[in-house]
């Protein structure tokens, strides 16, 4: 029962960013939309129920099991990229290892400097 | 052949009459798949993910049940991912306080690294000559897979290559971050699970979960805030183009 509670939570949030996205048309899915509106409504409320954290956390612990039919696909699309498959691999390769240079480098560098500055203050 | 009683084909017509048959797969791909990835002692390289789906693309394929009706029944599983995006809200609003405390440099990095992290990959293929919808699909490579799958969507691109790509990129993105720190001589948790999140999604968090609890927060942190800045501006600069 406690669970269901905070999961009618989700699904109302839901609902809630489905009906932005339609009325405003956004070009943004409406489970991003309610994520966003559930962060700012806890932060408003300043706390978050139990019910609400059991049922968020079920549902993430599970997130691997639903997104597994999804990359299922991936072994049955493979004739449809026939060509492409090279261009893939080297944009992820090369680019992951690019991004994730940047942003270390980037972290380290503005962190150094906060705490350099922090010393000034 | 199709309705003789007892048939192999006419049994296969009375499971996928509904979904069970498809989220009974599933599920027992997915434990199985948490058992292997455990008695393997956690590789890498191989995650749960790709164990459950190299699983059931083999039973799939073998059993002459096809993608296509196997799809149609996981479908009960799938609309689930909705409420999932919604959850993710919720450890973001309970590490408000990390961000608060670092706020600057995780503010000055988010949008350049999380944009950089769509861009570099989006250039190579379009240097090397992928179609409009394969850098559709790559573009939200980063972003942890339900909110990945929105924003394909709504570019036009296709779900399971996206997938794909984000499996291919968590993977990827783990072990890089291992190689890169350790090359720039970082030894923060803190940048470590940042970096983790922002590039490599779920799968670089829950790597950085092995590594340490505060990189694991900064992980789910850095996951949170890519997934929203991407599916927020992403769409946006596409219509742009």
């Amino acid at each position: 029962m406690v669970v269901l509670r905070g999961f009618l939570v989700l699904v109302v949030f839901f609902l809630l960013g489905e009906a932005v996205r339609v009325l405003v048309g956004l070009p943004i899915s409406g489970g991003v939309l309610g994520m966003v509106m559930a962060t700012f409504t806890l932060m408003l409320r300043g706390r978050v129920t139990d019910e609400l954290a059991a049922a968020s956390q079920g549902l993430i612990s599970v997130l691997v099991l639903l997104i597994t039919p999804g990359v299922v696909g991936v072994f049955f699309i493979a004739d449809q990229f026939a060509g492409h498959w090279t261009a893939v691999v080297v944009a992820l390769v090369v680019g992951t290892l690019l991004s994730v240079f940047t942003t270390l480098l980037l972290m380290k560098k503005l962190t150094t400097e906060q705490a350099r500055g922090d010393q000034h203050d | 052949m199709t309705d003789q009683p007892g048939g192999f084909n006419a049994l296969l017509a009375a499971w996928t009459a509904g979904p069970m048959l498809s989220i009974g797969l599933t599920l027992g791909a997915f434990i199985v798949a948490q058992w292997l990835f455990a008695r393997l002692r956690r590789p890498l390289w191989l995650p749960p993910v790709m164990i459950a789906a190299l699983l059931l693309a083999a039973v799939v394929a073998a059993s002459g049940l096809g993608f296509e009706r196997y799809e149609a029944g996981a479908r009960w599983l799938t609309v689930l991912l909705g409420p999932a995006t919604v959850a993710l809200g919720i450890p973001l609003y309970q590490q408000m306080h990390h961000i608060r405390a670092l706020w600057r440099p995780i503010m000055v990095t988010l949008p350049l690294a999380a944009s950089l992290a769509a861009f570099y990959a989006l250039a190579i293929a379009w240097l090397m000559g992928a179609a409009p919808m394969v850098l559709a699909s790559l573009a939200p490579k980063s972003v942890t897979a339900p909110i990945a799958m929105g924003i394909t969507e709504e570019l036009g691109g296709s779900v399971s290559l996206t997938l794909g790509g984000l499996l291919i990129t968590g993977v990827l993105a783990s072990l890089f971050v291992d190689w890169c720190a350790r090359w720039l001589r970082i030894t923060d948790d803190r940048i470590i699970g940042f970096a983790l999140g922002l590039n490599g999604h779920a799968i670089g968090t829950a790597r950085a979960f092995e590594i340490s609890h505060t990189a694991g927060a900064f992980a789910s942190l850095g996951m949170g805030l890519t997934g929203v800045f991407t599916a927020l501006f992403l769409p946006l600069a596409f219509w742009m183009i």
